[in-house]
């Protein structure tokens, strides 16, 4: 189906690859300023209540919530024991998704890696092609970078600091907080900064456990930061607040848009403004350049469905695809001007690729609650998060920088403890009797950013609209694995110290990718030798190009990326906005 | 047999496939024809499939005599008690019928149809009945015998049972009896406010 035609032949004053956190909102500050914009996104736009039916009993759906039999999601094994592309293999499957597209609620937001592949090493790359794209599914952990991050060089030595600290961007974390709504507990940490929450979940009663038993190790556990709106948003008339309804741990996402989500949050009420105009089934395959100024002049895309090829003119380009696809189409912009790429007279694009590692983790059971009657643990956006502790205070002896975990526990729609052994009556009254007494957590800890952690453009693999394919060169290196050794251990004491029966420890590392938080491929910094973008996410080399998504990152931090994202993309944009209007850009 | 003695599967195997009418190598060819005495055992079945999906036979995985085994074998992995339905009152044989219905994977429905199989051949061993016809006693005996070997993968009836609770406990655990009359579980309605440990008293009774 065609898309219905928007005015291509007009000069736009910006616009904006990609719909998702970044992109949504670049285009609520740029609207807001008055500048007329046009985002492209590559993916549909769904009629996203429909696919997300966040409510629906698992008995009232023809296949309990699960894929659909033709469509297949890789699983870790999978990951482990083949190379990318990840089609091969799979030829009975007439879809086949990445490992999070498991569910029948997630099935057309994730694309189907036959279309999309890509080369070099094990990469569980999860992506979203819709409009809103991965915000639509997101975990919703919404936390703060400190100046623990920003500086880290100058805490340990290691890679680059920050443009910015943390007081340049905490005006801009406060806006974030206060347009799209986050729930949390206030703890004073300098290292993970509080937000300004509106009405904070509950702990459940293992959880408290767990909180009262590490208080004497001197760690902190406090209620998962959501950003989700509990208290509701006056200004915004597409989100509810949250009803604490629904089986938030469900792979999905929140139909009634109480979690965070691009499109609610950002994009309609942009469009409300009369100043933006969006084109999905866009696909961008170039940002064109003005040969006589060395500027950006646009973007090259083709029609996803009907495979037209388009051009679009704007006096300002923001790239916000994510952090590989944004690298990628950098790559994509060759010209005689440029021959290495756009933004890319560094040589950084694509690379100091860096993520979160996350596998280890551990399961137990609160004995006091074996047996006790149900309760009701479900419903809330996240249980809770165990913060960083390493590297703060103390040097660690084996590795740099840190790690949080992200934990639940309690009853949930689906009960933990069915891999319980054995079966017959006995299985089935542990199972019941143990549901709401178990307790988990994982953790996510910051991968180094490395040069020789990169990807490039493959020279023969072609998606599926003929644009060639990311090729891999990542792995995790000592520091992350001599970290996850840690995790481990530390998970496991931590749960002895609350006093809980340990079910499992995992010490596996899950493949590269598995945090969905990849970042780092257009670094931002002072230096344009060294780095693809100044503090405001601006090309050192093109002065109307912006990269506001992920790809700008420094370090990963081990915090959840997503506010940081918008919190600097507002940033830029105010800058953007500014600057365009003095005719500087 | 008792679940208590200890069992040499590996040695009972080379058993029961030399008695069995089958030919020892067959072990991994689909499921023969039905036997007189499962087709008697299905339609004498008090818990065979309702008439709507009788009606639709045509397009079933399992024959009348495979549903009723594995309506057997999914109770006797999830049973019935005095707190809630167990999986032949969930229809997991049903649910399980449908997933391999509509599989592309032929190592699974090949999996069910000899893993089948073999728990009659294994029944017939042990106790000189079908599966069906065995006493409860006798079927909780003999699934122990493969709850006990899980590590064997390199055996069908092991993946078979490996498989079966797997299914059943998904089948299960996703039913209206499961998810409501099992499990009581509170969650997936309207909230006014957020419960937590406050609101549920202590942890410690």
């Amino acid at each position: 189906m065609a898309e219905p035609e928007v005015n291509l032949t007009r000069k736009y004053d910006a616009v904006i690859i990609g719909s998702g956190a970044a992109g949504g909102m670049a285009a609520h500050v740029l609207t807001s300023h008055g500048l007329q914009v046009l985002l492209l996104e590559a993916g549909k736009k769904l009629p996203i209540e429909q696919e997300l039916r966040s409510m629906e009993w698992p008995y009232d759906n023809a296949h309990r919530g699960f894929l659909p039999p033709d469509s297949h999601s890789l699983s870790f094994n999978e990951y482990t024991i083949r190379n990318p592309p990840y089609g091969p293999g799979f030829e009975k499957s007439k879809h086949l998704h990445s490992y999070i597209g498991s569910s029948d609620y997630l099935k057309n937001i994730v694309v189907d890696e036959r279309d999309n592949p890509f080369t070099g090493t094990n990469y569980a790359w999860v992506r979203a092609r819709c409009l809103g794209g991965k915000t639509n599914i997101w975990g919703r952990l919404a936390l703060r970078l400190s100046d623990y991050d920003f500086k880290a060089k100058t805490r340990d030595g290691y890679g680059e600091d920050w443009p910015i600290s943390y007081g340049e961007i905490a005006p801009y974390y406060d806006k974030v907080d206060l347009y799209l709504g986050i729930t949390g507990v206030k703890e004073n940490l300098p290292y993970l900064p509080d937000s300004i929450f509106q009405r904070p979940t509950k702990l459940n009663c293992a959880e408290v456990t767990l909180k009262q038993g590490i208080q004497k190790m001197g760690r902190v556990l406090t209620q998962y930061r959501a950003g989700v709106t509990s208290d509701g948003l006056k200004h915004n008339k597409y989100r509810s607040r949250c009803y604490g309804r629904g089986a938030c741990e469900r792979k999905g996402g929140c139909d009634i848009h109480a979690a965070f989500d691009s499109p609610t949050g950002l994009i309609y009420p942009a469009m409300d403004t009369g100043n933006l105009t969006l084109r999905t089934n866009s696909v961008a395959r170039e940002i064109t350049v003005d040969p006589q100024t060395g500027k950006a002049s646009g973007v090259h895309f083709v029609d996803s469905q009907t495979m037209k090829d388009y051009k679009v003119h704007a006096r300002v380009v923001i790239v916000a695809a994510s952090t590989l696809e944004s690298a990628r189409l950098l790559l994509l912009s060759k010209s005689r001007l440029y021959p290495n790429g756009l933004a890319n007279s560094s040589g950084h694009v694509g690379h100091n690729f860096c993520e979160h590692v996350m596998g280890p983790g551990v399961a137990g059971r609160a004995k006091n609650l074996v047996g006790k009657p149900p309760t009701l643990d479900d419903g809330r956006p996240g249980g809770f998060y165990l913060t960083r502790f390493r590297n703060l205070a103390e040097k660690h002896p084996k590795f740099i920088r840190g790690y949080g975990f992200e934990g639940g526990s309690g009853s949930a729609m689906f009960p933990r403890g069915t891999d319980t052994h054995g079966f017959g009556a006995s299985f089935k009254e542990e199972v019941r009797k143990n549901q709401g007494a178990f307790i988990g957590m994982g953790a996510f800890g910051e991968v180094l950013s490395r040069y020789e952690n990169y990807v490039e453009l493959d020279p023969v693999v072609k998606d599926k609209w003929g644009i060639p394919s990311l090729r891999f060169h990542y792995k995790f290196g000592d520091n992350e694995h001599r970290m996850a050794e840690d995790m481990k251990e530390t998970a496991q004491e931590m749960f002895e110290a609350a006093g809980f029966e340990i079910v499992h420890v995992s010490s596996r590392v899950l493949t590269e990718g598995w945090s969905i938080h990849e970042l780092g491929t257009a670094r931002m910094g002072n230096d344009p030798k060294t780095s693809v973008l100044n503090q405001f996410e601006q090309s050192h080399d093109v002065k109307n190009l912006f990269v506001v998504d992920g790809s700008a990152f420094v370090n990963a931090s081990c915090q959840n990326p997503t506010w940081t994202i918008m919190a600097l993309c507002w940033r830029s944009c105010d800058y953007l906005a500014e600057e365009l209007q003095k005719g500087n850009l | 047999m008792s679940a208590k003695d200890p069992i040499d599967l590996r040695q009972d195997r080379r058993e029961w496939l030399k008695t069995s009418a089958t030919v020892l190598g067959a072990s991994l060819l689909p499921m023969p024809p039905l036997t007189a005495e499962a087709s008697q055992a299905a339609t004498t079945s008090l818990s065979h499939p309702a008439k709507t999906s009788e009606a639709k036979s045509n397009a079933r995985f399992f024959s009348p005599a495979q549903h009723a085994l594995v309506e057997e074998l999914s109770e006797t992995i999830i049973p019935a008690d005095s707190h809630s339905g167990g999986a032949k009152a969930a229809k997991v044989a049903d649910y399980i019928d449908q997933v391999l219905r509509e599989s592309f994977d032929d190592n699974q429905k090949a999996l069910w149809r000899e893993g089948l199989r073999l728990i009659d051949v294994m029944s017939q061993h042990y106790h000189g009945k079908s599966f069906v016809n065995a006493t409860p006693e006798d079927r909780i005996a003999l699934l122990t015998v493969l709850s006990d070997h899980v590590q064997m993968t390199d055996l069908p009836e092991v993946r078979f049972f490996v498989e079966l609770k797997r299914m059943t406990v998904t089948g299960y655990y996703t039913s209206k009896i499961g998810i409501h009359d099992e499990l009581e579980y509170k969650g997936n309605r309207i909230l006014k406010e957020y419960v937590g440990c406050d609101d549920q008293g202590p942890a410690s009774s």
